[in-house]
């Protein structure tokens, strides 16, 4: 009787120190291919593999909702038909997408399709400089004033065509966190296309570390964040170029100008809890250069944090990234 | 025979706990383990460490074949019937670097621990 309550004791410590490594590990991840790029989600704990595939679907369908490309989406019907009774989520981000462009005085536009398609930024098209008449052009279909919201009904002016490319994946992003979050999952790590989203802390309980790509050599890196519960969001001219006679055109166009941005910066990255806004400031950012982004930064300092990396190589961080940010390299703070 | 029985079950015990262990120490000790995927599913995995004889592993995709080429501690996509060719031009996957990425054929090939010490890298994969 005694050896059994002694057993029964040692069995049950033995089988709680089972479950609970096994709890620890207890993970659940998916790499897809969605928004022409590669998602890959990792969650952990027990409900994570439910909450892994509704994020999968959910992104899958925002994918077919939001693509420029696909002939079924809710874009693809307003860029041909510049007329569409809308659903709620498309809705939701074009009018967020029409405060950044506000907030970021134009520099974030998701009115750049013809631009883009004219330097063929797009796939199946060739990459090449467009004529200045082409330019031209494509300029006079850009900017916000030219998307009209009215509850569901959204238009747009002849020739305007619209991009949700620099935003889509934000949203998407914002939405698998929150799938997480209903499913109790308090542990996760997103990647979609490099936007990374965390959710919590590491399954130990510390927080999650981020690498900043390097602008010059992808296998290296130009510091590193440690983040619980944000977004962080990278814009490069590294990340899509061509050349042409000696030149580099990459692909964040400046919509002033109707060329690739010359503002002075390799790449962007913005950390914020408002995955949406990361993703969109990320661009925003790239094409308003260090100087307007620093202004930004100073009235917006609650919104979002920062990492600029310059042509000259400096690196900049703002300063309520200063306990989160670290660099072999040497950086200097923009203070708010 | 209440001894012999403590003894068995200590030492049980003391086995799960050494084995779970090792699987903990294993699995965050760095490596040069690479997955290899199509369309999100596995189609191999390989300690290039642990390769002696070069060899190719062929996929077949939706606008034809990636050839991939395997020797000791390196792995490049040799040849692509792609569009793009981008997962030829990658070159051979480097620690700490971008994985070999097809995107037309939805092939990827990746280290499966991060090995440049982070969790996560941003604006890579694009
Ligand atoms: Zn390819």
């Amino acid at each position: 009787m005694n050896f059994m309550r002694k057993f029964s004791i040692l069995f049950m410590t033995v089988a709680v120190l089972f479950c609970s490594a096994c709890d620890f590990d207890s993970k659940a991840d998916s790499e897809f291919f969605a928004m022409d790029t590669i998602m890959s989600i990792t969650a952990y704990g027990s409900n994570s593999q439910s909450a892994v595939s509704a994020a999968e679907n959910e992104i899958n369908r925002l994918d077919k909702l939001l693509s420029v490309q696909n002939e079924n989406s809710e874009i693809f019907k307003l860029n041909r038909d510049k007329s569409i009774n809308a659903s709620a989520d498309t809705v939701t981000l074009l009018k967020r997408a029409m405060n950044f462009y506000t907030l970021t005085d134009g520099a974030f536009d998701i009115t750049t399709e013809p631009l883009t398609r004219a330097w063929g930024f797009y796939s199946g098209l060739e990459k090449r400089v467009p004529s200045q008449n082409e330019i031209d052009n494509a300029l006079k279909t850009v900017g916000a004033e030219h998307i009209n919201i009215d509850n569901k009904n959204i238009t747009l002016d002849e020739n305007t065509s619209l991009d949700l490319g620099g935003i889509a994946k934000g949203y998407a992003s914002a939405k698998t966190a929150q799938i997480f979050k209903e499913n109790g999952v308090s542990s996760a790590l997103i990647s979609l296309g490099g936007n990374v989203r965390v959710v919590g802390s590491k399954p130990d309980g510390s927080d999650w570390s981020v690498a900043i790509t390097d602008p010059d050599d992808n296998s290296k890196q130009v510091g590193t964040l440690a983040v619980r519960d944000t977004a962080v969001v990278t814009s490069g001219s590294y990340q899509r170029y061509f050349e042409e006679n000696g030149h580099i055109y990459h692909h964040i166009i400046d919509t002033e100008t109707g060329y690739p941005a010359q503002s002075g910066l390799k790449s962007v990255t913005v950390v914020s809890e408002d995955d949406t806004l990361a993703d969109a400031l990320s661009t925003g950012l790239f094409v308003m250069g260090l100087e307007k982004s620093s202004k930004l930064y100073s009235k917006n300092s609650a919104l979002f944090g920062a990492v600029f990396v310059t042509d000259k190589n400096e690196i900049y961080i703002t300063d309520n990234l200063e306990n989160r940010f670290s660099s072999q390299h040497k950086f200097e703070v923009i203070e708010r | 025979m209440k001894t012999r029985t403590w003894i068995i079950i200590l030492s049980s015990a003391v086995i799960v706990c050494a084995v779970l262990w090792m699987f903990i120490l294993n699995s965050s000790s760095p490596s040069k383990i690479v997955g290899i995927y199509q369309d999100g599913s596995l189609v191999e995995k390989i300690d290039l460490n642990s390769v002696t004889d070069e060899r190719e592993i062929t996929l077949n995709g939706k606008f034809g074949k990636n050839i991939i080429f395997i020797s000791h501690g390196h792995i490049e996509m040799k040849s692509a019937e792609c569009p793009d060719k981008i997962c030829v031009k990658h070159g051979a996957l480097e620690i700490g670097g971008t994985p070999i990425v097809c995107l037309p054929n939805k092939v990827v090939i990746q280290f499966e621990e991060t090995p440049y010490g982070a969790d996560a890298k941003t604006g890579a994969a694009e």
